[in-house]
């Protein structure tokens, strides 16, 4: 008997973290890249197979806040990605910190994915993500990229939860739906 | 009696040392055999793969290895070039294959002879002047296929050099393609970066992308109908490709996407054979493609203007090396913008381009001390510096025959179309063409786009002692003659001068383009460029930017093979 009513708690307690994460996380999502990784474009079909209500703009600007409930910020840089927006860094450092300070103006949550594991890692990406990371409710990370800890560091410094996923396409299963109890 | 007694011991000292000499003569006359080392965990550590008999040397282990194979079952250079590519095809498939062109070196042994395949892709028949404004417009990514040539110049380079057919060449990759293949973090992170061209283009169910999302690294990456088209072909030839089946299917894909190739356009092409560029660096001649590839007149080019300064005694990477280097480039870029094109369409003025005479003359216009205000001659486009795509392969067999290969589907993952069924990823090379009307590579019906490509043997005392080769797009040269002179003036060992960091520069409109340069160079050179008035940009410590090149070293003297393959991508090397 006690047993089961242990049980009973704990389930009924994993269950509150997800809808947590949930009420943490509303929708509509406003999905923009941090670093203009093609990786974005990879979290919004995420968002999409998993029934999450999203925009993607690569190149959002504090004004494409006004009707989401979320900033998803999908870290990564990438040289061939910025020239293809006609950006540098610095460039794409202004426009994050403008619509992050927007989002935090208006009380809209941060959730940091990084989702290209190791490979979309390096001094650039990091810098950034940091930046990132710092004013973040949590960063859902795939595990290839935080082999070093970086994530895990920042993590704990900016007190905020780090999900690790072992694939890509997990990055966004703790947000779907589904697994939300009413 | 005393006399004999002397003379026994002394016959006996004669007949060991007699016996002792012949033992060693014999023993330095027979191979020791070669211990074959692994490479170290750490891929940018430098190392040499080693061999005796025959050596592959290509982008992903599994090629060089099929090629190796090839080799060792009696095959010979162009046999192996050959089973590496279709190889290449399945396991570097962002790369190269039969949906895109190439260039082959391929030295004769027997005959001391040099030839050149030239199956660069062509521009379809009805290519019209406005093709690549259009493109950009419309997004019709049909517009940017090219007439492949890769198939039709593999095809004639085994029917004429090699010993083997199509099927014996073909049968590895067939069970490659059908097994599937574990993905390394280099195809992960490239599928990633072309994930929005590929789901435009190839769609959701393509094999090129898993359940629809980009491969993670050690995935199993499998393309059954790739192995079919093989099989197809193996079965009925090249024609199935060039004019049956396979030749609808592309070009219904490449209509679907707005392009205009049409079937006479694939059933016309052929590939050409071609007479060798030559060079020379002080006591080294080069052998290399001529135009349409851009590679290799540039290449020559940039090292007849680099013999007329002291580079040993500026030192490896010193300031005033990348200096001269770099304004010698943007000289060159000016030249190829106002020069280069398909000689069959237009008139390059190629013995003046690889003139030592002209190269004293660029060479003398510049400044030790800072940048020159202006660098003649016409463009270079921004644009097109952007690709990192293309392969390379090198091969030589144990009767000295070799081969130098570089071959592309343009951008990795090239267009991203796959016609319905075939597995077969579509060129993007006609953005290899100038969108300015009047430029000598402007677009033109039938025309090939000028190459980056510069694949390339090097000869030491009329004997080859260099095969080289890179992908990289317009910084192919420049990385190749960087690793020439760090094996010729600053004395590196083959894959030591491939690791070593590289650099890069151009000119635009006149202009100076800013450094690119590994982030390995030291802080106060960096500076020191900056002083001058170079605008340096930072790359990544290994980047691909700069290529992937794979090379065969040759020393005759201690009859080794040395085998130096790019950390940068995959490379690998195989030998026995």
């Amino acid at each position: 008997m006690t047993e089961l009513l242990l049980l009973s708690l704990f389930t009924g307690w994993i269950l509150a973290q997800e809808k947590n994460i949930s009420l943490l996380f509303e929708e509509p999502f406003l999905i923009t890249s941090a670093g203009q990784s093609a990786d974005v474009q990879l979290a919004s079909i995420l968002a999409k197979r998993a029934g999450i209500a999203s925009v993607l703009s690569k190149l959002a600007t504090p004004e494409e806040l006004e009707n989401a409930k979320t900033l998803v910020l999908v870290l990564g840089a990438s040289l061939k990605g910025l020239g293809a927006a006609g950006l540098d860094m610095e460039k794409e450092k202004r426009r994050v910190n403008s619509i992050i300070e927007e989002a935090q103006k208006k009380n809209i949550p941060i959730l940091c994915l990084h989702l290209g594991g190791e490979a979309r890692r390096g001094q650039l990406s990091d810098e950034l993500a940091s930046v990132c990371l710092a004013r973040a409710k949590m960063a859902i990370v795939v595990k290839g990229g935080n082999k070093d800890g970086f994530f895990t560091r920042k993590c704990r410094e900016y007190n905020i939860p780090l999900v690790e996923v072992e694939k890509t396409v997990d990055a966004l299963m703790p947000l779907m739906q589904k697994q939300i109890s009413g | 009696m005393l006399k004999n007694k002397k003379v026994r011991p002394l016959r006996a000292i004669s007949l060991l040392l007699l016996v002792a000499f012949f033992l060693a003569f014999f023993s330095s006359c027979q191979y020791k055999e070669v211990k074959i080392r692994k490479p170290p965990s750490n891929r940018h550590q430098s190392f040499n793969f080693l061999a005796r008999k025959g050596m592959v040397v290509a982008a992903h282990p599994l090629a060089a290895q099929a090629g190796l194979e090839m080799l060792k079952e009696g095959g010979n250079a162009v046999d192996a070039a050959i089973t590496a590519s279709f190889a290449l095809n399945v396991c570097e498939p962002f790369a190269s294959g039969i949906g895109g062109g190439g260039f082959m070196v391929i030295y004769l042994a027997s005959e001391k002879r040099i030839t050149i395949i030239n199956f660069r892709e062509k521009a379809p028949s009805k290519t019209f002047a406005e093709i690549l404004k259009e493109k950009e417009e419309t997004k019709n990514f049909g517009l940017a296929v090219a007439v492949p040539g890769a198939l039709a110049g593999w095809s004639y380079a085994l029917r004429k050099y090699g010993t083997r057919n199509l099927a014996d060449v073909m049968e590895g990759a067939i069970e490659m393609a059908e097994k599937g293949f574990t993905v390394s973090q280099t195809l992960s992170l490239i599928n990633k970066d072309e994930f929005e061209k590929l789901i435009l283009n190839a769609g959701e169910k393509t094999c090129y992308l898993n359940q629809g999302l980009p491969y993670e690294p050690g995935d199993l990456f499998e393309n059954p109908e790739l192995a079919s088209t093989f099989r197809l072909i193996c079965s009925k030839g090249i024609d199935e490709f060039y004019q049956d089946e396979i030749a609808k299917k592309i070009v219904k894909a490449v209509k679907d996407k707005g392009g205009v190739m049409t079937l006479e356009d694939l059933a016309a092409y052929e590939p050409i054979e071609q007479t060798p560029l030559e060079g020379s660096y002080k006591d080294y001649r080069v052998f290399t493609v001529p135009p349409p590839g851009s590679g290799g007149i540039h290449l020559i080019q940039l090292l007849n203007i680099i013999e007329n300064w002291p580079i040993k005694k500026w030192g490896h990477n010193s300031t005033p090396y990348i200096h001269h280097f770099c304004e010698a480039l943007r000289f060159i870029f000016s030249d190829r913008e106002h020069y280069l094109g398909d000689p069959d369409f237009v008139d390059i003025p190629i013995a003046r381009i690889i003139s030592k005479e002209y190269a004293a003359e660029v060479a003398s216009k510049i400044k030790p001390d800072r940048l020159l205000d202006d660098y003649p001659f016409g463009e270079f486009e921004e644009k097109a510096q952007k690709k990192e795509s293309t392969t390379h392969l090198c091969v030589i067999d144990q009767e000295g025959n070799i081969v130098s290969q570089t071959q592309s589907i343009n951008d990795f993952f090239g267009s991203g179309i796959v016609p319905e069924g075939t597995g077969i990823l579509l060129n993007n090379h006609m953005d290899d063409f100038s969108s300015a009307p009047c430029s000598p590579n402007a677009p033109r019906p039938l025309q090939r786009p000028v190459s980056s490509m510069g694949p390339l043997i090097i000869f030491k005392k009329e004997e080859p002692f260099l095969v080289l080769g890179s992908p990289g797009g317009t910084r192919i040269f420049s990385s190749l003659t960087q690793i020439i002179i760090n094996i010729i003036e600053f004395g590196m060992s083959l894959d030591e001068a491939i690791e070593a960091p590289r650099f890069f520069s151009f000119s635009e409109q006149g202009k100076a383009g800013s450094i690119s340069l590994e982030s390995r160079f030291p802080a106060q050179t960096l500076e020191t460029l900056k002083r001058i008035g170079h605008e340096v940009t930072i790359k990544e410590a290994f980047d691909k930017y700069f290529g992937g090149a794979q090379g065969i070293m040759i020393i005759p003297r201690k009859k080794l093979i040395l085998g130096g393959a790019d950390s940068r991508r995959d490379g690998y090397g195989a030998g026995y």
